[in-house]
């Protein structure tokens, strides 16, 4: 119990940090504020989400990866509410010429919509039936992180060393998934 | 038995608010109002706290077209100035030591006579006036700034290139020692020193500004102290900080953010609503502090004074 408490508090604190930062301290671009914000913290939610089955023998959160994957959902839909309230203005004409024009932005819709996906079909009964599907997690973190390097006008170090822990986890989970495999064959 | 008929504008009487409230509201309405003056004056005066005391003589903007300027902290706290570091916010702070005393500007190339100028004396023979201009990022973020200098075609005039000089080349300073970015070598994060280019005839145009202070008083570091270009209707790139060297050249030069992604960027980079990134649209820019986008306009809103450069080329071709 205090567990949960104590995961739901700490994927809170980045809302709240955004908020102080928009209306207490107030930034100079907020529109590209709570993109950078939104952006960066579902996609370190969304790769520890998947990282959880690789620490299970350390640190046991399989209980709660559906409420830490709920959690990156929801920054992801912050960040999509910025792009049609903030950026797009619900000009829905914008919307679309921007979706289906530049890869950056679909891209980031596709990844946005297997997202949503997962969180609607994330109930008990609906997880049974669809959690096969789950899987497509990969192409939206894949999908995710090229959407994120084309945001950059440059390449820095720190991309860089964003690009090599998401290296490090994709190489456990693949080794994973490889045992996992050559022991359904073996047995 | 007698039937009163009440009029239809008359009120029942649980509809009618009792005075008493009726005043208290009115008092409520009366407070709200005095708080707003209140805090209004008061953001007013710690905005003005910020803004350094003026130390440049130069002619006031009129302002004609009514522009709302953003605050000096707006102005002085986002920068993009790659040499020392890709963060907007960590410029200010990295910019503090920056030294640019004794700062001298080289003339070169197809001059009469190449030369050393000394910026301290130069600008005791310039006469400094204020240009209010709309500043417009690639990234699409905008702000309007007071800019304080002295146009680069007095200059020009005062150096006399030859005739052959088509187009004039512009350096920023190149110092590891100073430059955190710089001094990463081959991991720096784009090619230094940094170049910028401009076409004689857009050089020579009335609104191209070597800006040496903004808000009345002498270039923030950080803002690419102690002399930079202003060339209002292109990108923000275009308008290169700390320059030590001007060259008067026959050949266009090839700008550094041409070089680093020359799809994306190109030499002309003029404001164009119409000519999106490749990876984001043009059409709109969110101005600095605002939640809300307002549309670019074409040339960034100096179409009367620019758009004849540019007549008959292909602006989807010239970027």
């Amino acid at each position: 119990m205090m567990k949960r408490l104590a995961i739901h508090i700490t994927l809170f604190l980045p809302l709240i940090f955004l908020l102080v930062q928009l209306f207490i301290i107030e930034v100079n671009d907020p529109v590209k504020y709570i993109y950078t914000i939104s952006g960066i913290v579902s996609t370190v939610i969304l790769f520890f989400s998947i990282t959880i089955s690789l620490i299970k023998k350390r640190v046991n959160l399989l209980k709660y990866r559906r409420a830490i994957g709920l959690w990156g959902f929801f920054y992801a839909l912050v960040h999509m509410i910025n792009f049609v309230v903030f950026d797009a203005q619900f000009d829905i004409y914008f919307i679309l010429e921007e979706t289906f024009d530049k890869p950056f932005i679909y891209l980031g819709m596709i990844a946005f919509f297997i997202l949503l996906f997962m969180a609607a079909t994330s109930t008990r009964k609906l997880f049974r039936k669809y959690s096969k599907y789950h899987a497509s997690v990969y192409l939206a973190l894949l999908l995710i992180t090229i959407h994120f390097v084309m945001a950059q006008k440059t390449i820095d170090i720190d991309m860089f060393c964003y690009i090599a822990v998401i290296l490090v986890i994709g190489y456990y989970k693949l080794l994973q998934i490889i045992v996992k495999n050559s022991k359904v064959y073996t047995s | 038995m007698k039937i009163i008929k009440k009029p239809s504008w008359q009120l029942n009487e649980n509809e009618v608010t009792p005075k008493e409230l009726f005043d208290k509201r009115r008092n409520f309405l009366k407070l709200g109002a005095a708080s707003l003056v209140a805090s209004g004056a008061i953001l007013e005066t710690l905005a003005k706290d910020n803004i350094p005391i003026k130390n440049l003589d130069f002619i006031k903007d009129k302002n004609l077209n009514n522009l709302k300027l953003n605050t000096y902290e707006q102005i002085t706290t986002y920068n993009n100035f790659y040499e020392f570091t890709t963060s907007k916010t960590r410029v200010k702070d990295l910019a503090r030591t920056f030294d640019t005393s004794n700062w001298t500007i080289d003339i070169d190339g197809l001059v009469e006579k190449e030369m050393t100028l000394d910026l301290d004396d130069l600008m005791k023979t310039m006469s400094l006036e204020e240009r209010i201009y709309r500043f417009r990022c690639v990234e699409g973020w905008s702000m309007v700034v007071p800019w304080i200098g002295f146009t680069l075609k007095d200059l020009i005039k005062k150096v006399k290139p030859l005739s052959k000089a088509k187009y004039v080349r512009f350096e920023t300073l190149l110092d590891e020692e100073q430059f955190p970015d710089q001094a990463r070598g081959i991991f720096a994060t784009i090619k230094y020193p940094y170049v910028e280019g401009l076409r004689m005839d857009e050089a020579m145009n009335d609104l191209t500004l070597m800006a040496v202070g903004l808000y009345g008083s002498k270039m923030p570091n950080q803002n690419g102290a102690p002399i930079r270009l202003i060339v209002p209707w292109k990108y923000g790139f275009k308008s290169i900080k700390s320059i030590v060297r001007i060259s008067f050249v026959e050949e266009q030069p090839v700008n550094s953010w041409q070089e680093q992604n020359s799809r994306e960027y190109g030499f002309y980079a003029n404001v164009n609503p119409n000519v999106d990134h490749p990876r984001w649209s043009q059409k709109r820019e969110r101005v600095l502090g605002k939640f809300f986008k307002q549309d670019t306009l074409m040339f960034n809103g100096y179409e009367k004074e620019v758009a004849h450069l540019y007549k008959g080329m292909d602006l989807r071709k010239f970027i």
